[in-house]
């Protein structure tokens, strides 16, 4: 018994992570139509900030979350606009969206490779005792910061673009750029913005993701998990975002203990591809003409 | 519009080819630094060239220059000593950056030189991509930490490649010392693995380490995975914690033991760690924390290991530091081995040193005594140390050979 709950726990945990990155993925899904692919560089990125912040001794756990949403929100602002927004203009189809993606992200990689270097950078400890015990289980303290942390992040998004005027204008150019740009959407300014909020969650990622493990220039490839986080919950619906998180971290915890460790991975992506063919619109997804 | 952006071409056409240009010089400027030692006061006999294959740059710098350093120290005390066969020994060493396309044009490059030996690479793969290179040019070549089995007899194949050597055990030899170290030293029967499906190096660890482990009367209580770079292992780890081990067995790189263990200590795990070699890197203490303090590893030559106390303080006397283990004295060893084989055949034709080399028995060489099986082209018998981490430092615990070779 003590197992199913710990292994719950655990699924828990990395499940939140998966989550918040899945709605910085989503994000971006839902107004721009493609993958984008350079989001794993800048949470990598994000996550050296963080390290290099905290490895001072003078800043601690919350300035560092700051400094990294900033950092991350304005690579990701920049991101767009030198990438994207050219392709955008030229009314450029998703795939060459993606195939700039794939450059941005092979070109941060490497500049992080050339400047920091290969090594692996370990956070110094946020908690003395790192860890609490529920029931016979571990949980820990810094997981369960991520999980609450998380939440708040995800519901000031909710309420942002659900309730104020920005979030209005958010949502018509997801749902349709043209007539929202024709409606006097300023369709720019909405896509920066956009990007910037993409680039928080990448920021807040980034420094939970260091916390855990450790910051080092490939570690954008966990991001793959996100994005079938983000089609098992629905593309560019961010519910579905959350809930694709939450399911693939604890059935990922619930193979590796129960079936096995070395089929996880079999399973995770099994999901995608059983997602993709039955149900491609994901859990909560709108609409699918044009998704992936 | 249209010539600003013929101009933004032609700039960055310039720009690119002024980088290759730049590129180009930095590696001409890397390779002059080869020839450390050169003919030494033996009159006019030509010198016997030895080529070493080495990252003198990029992630393994630190292991390569010291491997060089060893060498050049090695080779001047021979010079001093009236060379071999009267003739000088001259070491020629180009930076192969721990590459394997790099590591195949070295090769090319110290067989147009004219070696008869090369030590090195100190990467499995870097060695297998050289491997062909020497193999076809008939040119000796002696690995130095390069513990992939398939060096030497290559995948599919029975016997060793006839020019191609190594001067450290194999990877599952480790497999077989850890087990036997934790059944006879720790004392324990119920095991638990943690290891890396996507790498050979992890996997061969792990199923040499069931087989001894269970063939001397120990469990395997749980045995379980993750695929390379996964970082997140609390699921399996919960698993191996409920069946019980009183030993968690974790073969993989430093990053991953490292994190494990620190993930470990999370669930509140108290059993034994123990890992190989790949263990031995700060970055282990470094990413694991106090989680690592007690873990024990497998590793091929240490610093605090009483056979290399003497050469270990010439070492530091001479350059100002500690060698960087394990790959110096390896070098050494292989360097050793060249020599020992040319003044016993009194020749320096490859083909024939390389057959004494593959049949050679207790040569003596600064580990201690070097036997090569001649049919895997493994030394025999090679002992390992333990290691342990003791307030965030890696302590000499114990010399051992494995029960089964």
């Amino acid at each position: 018994m003590a197992l199913v709950f710990q292994t719950l726990i655990t699924g828990l945990a990395i499940g939140g992570i998966y989550s918040l990155m899945a709605v910085g993925y989503s994000l971006i899904f839902s107004i721009l139509n493609f993958s984008n692919f350079a989001f794993g560089m800048i949470i990598m990125l994000a996550s050296f900030i963080g390290y290099f912040a905290m490895s001072t001794g003078y800043v601690n756990l919350g300035v560092a979350l700051f400094l990294a949403m900033a950092g991350a929100g304005a690579l990701s602002f920049f991101n767009e606009r030198i990438a994207y927004s050219s392709l955008r203009k030229r009314h450029a189809p998703p795939l060459y969206f993606m195939i700039s993606a794939m450059g941005t992200s092979i070109f941060l990689e490497n500049m992080v490779y050339a400047t920091i270097g290969s090594q692996y950078k370990a956070y110094p400890q946020v908690f003395k005792v790192p860890t609490i015990s529920i029931f016979g289980a571990s949980l820990g303290k810094m997981d369960l910061f991520a999980i609450i942390f998380s939440i708040v992040a995800i519901w000031f998004l909710n309420y942002f673009i659900q309730r104020t005027r920005t979030g209005i204008s958010i949502r018509a150019a997801s749902y349709d750029a043209a007539i929202a740009e024709i409606n006097g959407v300023n369709l720019g300014a909405v896509i920066g913005l956009v990007f910037v909020l993409a680039g928080f969650f990448a920021g807040i990622s980034g420094i939970f993701l260091g916390v855990k493990y450790m910051a080092y220039p490939n570690m954008g490839w966990i991001t793959n998990k996100a994005y079938v986080a983000a089609v098992i919950g629905g593309l560019g619906s961010l519910p579905g975002a959350v809930t694709g998180g939450i399911i693939l971290g604890v059935l990922e915890s619930f193979v590796s203990v129960y079936i096995s460790s070395t089929l996880r991975d079999v399973f995770s992506f099994g999901a995608l591809i059983a997602f993709l063919v039955i149900k491609p619109s994901g859990l909560f997804g709108k609409y699918l003409e044009e998704k992936v | 519009m249209k010539k600003g952006k013929r101009l933004v071409a032609v700039l960055l056409l310039t720009l690119l080819l002024v980088t290759l240009a730049a590129c180009g010089g930095g590696t001409a400027g890397g390779a002059a630094s080869g020839g450390g030692a050169s003919s030494g006061g033996t009159g006019a006999a030509e010198p016997i060239k030895i080529g070493h294959e080495v990252a003198l740059t990029g992630g393994s710098a630190l292991w390569g220059q010291a491997e060089k350093n060893a060498l050049d120290m090695a080779i001047e005390k021979i010079n001093a000593d009236g060379g071999v066969l009267g003739r000088p020994l001259q070491l020629i060493a180009y930076d192969n950056k721990a590459e394997q396309a790099e590591g195949v044009n070295v090769a090319n490059r110290l067989v147009n030189d004219g070696v008869i030996a090369v030590i090195g690479p100190a990467q499995s793969g870097v060695a297998i991509a050289a491997a062909a290179v020497f193999e076809e040019a008939g040119v000796i070549a002696i690995g130095t930490t390069t513990t992939n089995e398939k060096l030497t007899v290559p995948e599919g194949q029975d016997e060793a490649l006839r020019y191609i050597f190594r001067s450290c055990f194999i990877d599952p030899y480790q497999g077989d010392v850890a087990a036997t170290f934790a059944l006879q030293d720790l004392g324990v029967t119920k095991a638990g693995i943690l290891k890396d499906v996507g790498s050979d190096y992890s996997t061969y660890l792990a199923m040499y380490f069931s087989e001894t482990f269970t063939g001397g009367g120990g469990t395997i209580v749980a045995d379980e995975s993750f695929r390379t770079d996964e970082l997140e292992y609390k699921a399996q780890l919960s698993k191996i914690k409920d069946a019980g081990a009183e030993v968690l067995f974790i073969p993989t790189m430093q990053k991953e033991a490292g994190l494990a263990m620190k993930q470990a200590k999370e669930l509140g795990m108290d059993c034994y760690f123990l890992g190989g070699d790949a263990w031995a890197s700060d970055e282990l203490v470094e990413l694991g924390g106090d989680a690592t303090e007690g873990g024990f590893f497998v590793n091929i030559a240490s610093l605090a290991d009483p056979v290399l106390k003497d050469w270990v303080d010439e070492y530091t006397a001479k350059w100002g530091r500690a060698p960087v283990m394990p790959n110096p004295p390896l070098a050494v060893d292989g360097l050793y081995a060249v020599v020992a084989a040319i003044e016993a055949t009194g020749t320096t034709d490859t083909a024939i040193l390389a057959d004494w080399i593959a049949n050679c028995k207790d040569v003596q060489v600064l580990t201690g005594k070097l036997t090569m099986d001649p049919q895997t082209h493994n030394p025999l018998g090679k002992p390992a140390v333990i290691e342990t981490v003791q307030n965030g430092e890696f302590v000499f615990y114990k010399g051992i050979a494995a029960a089964i070779d």
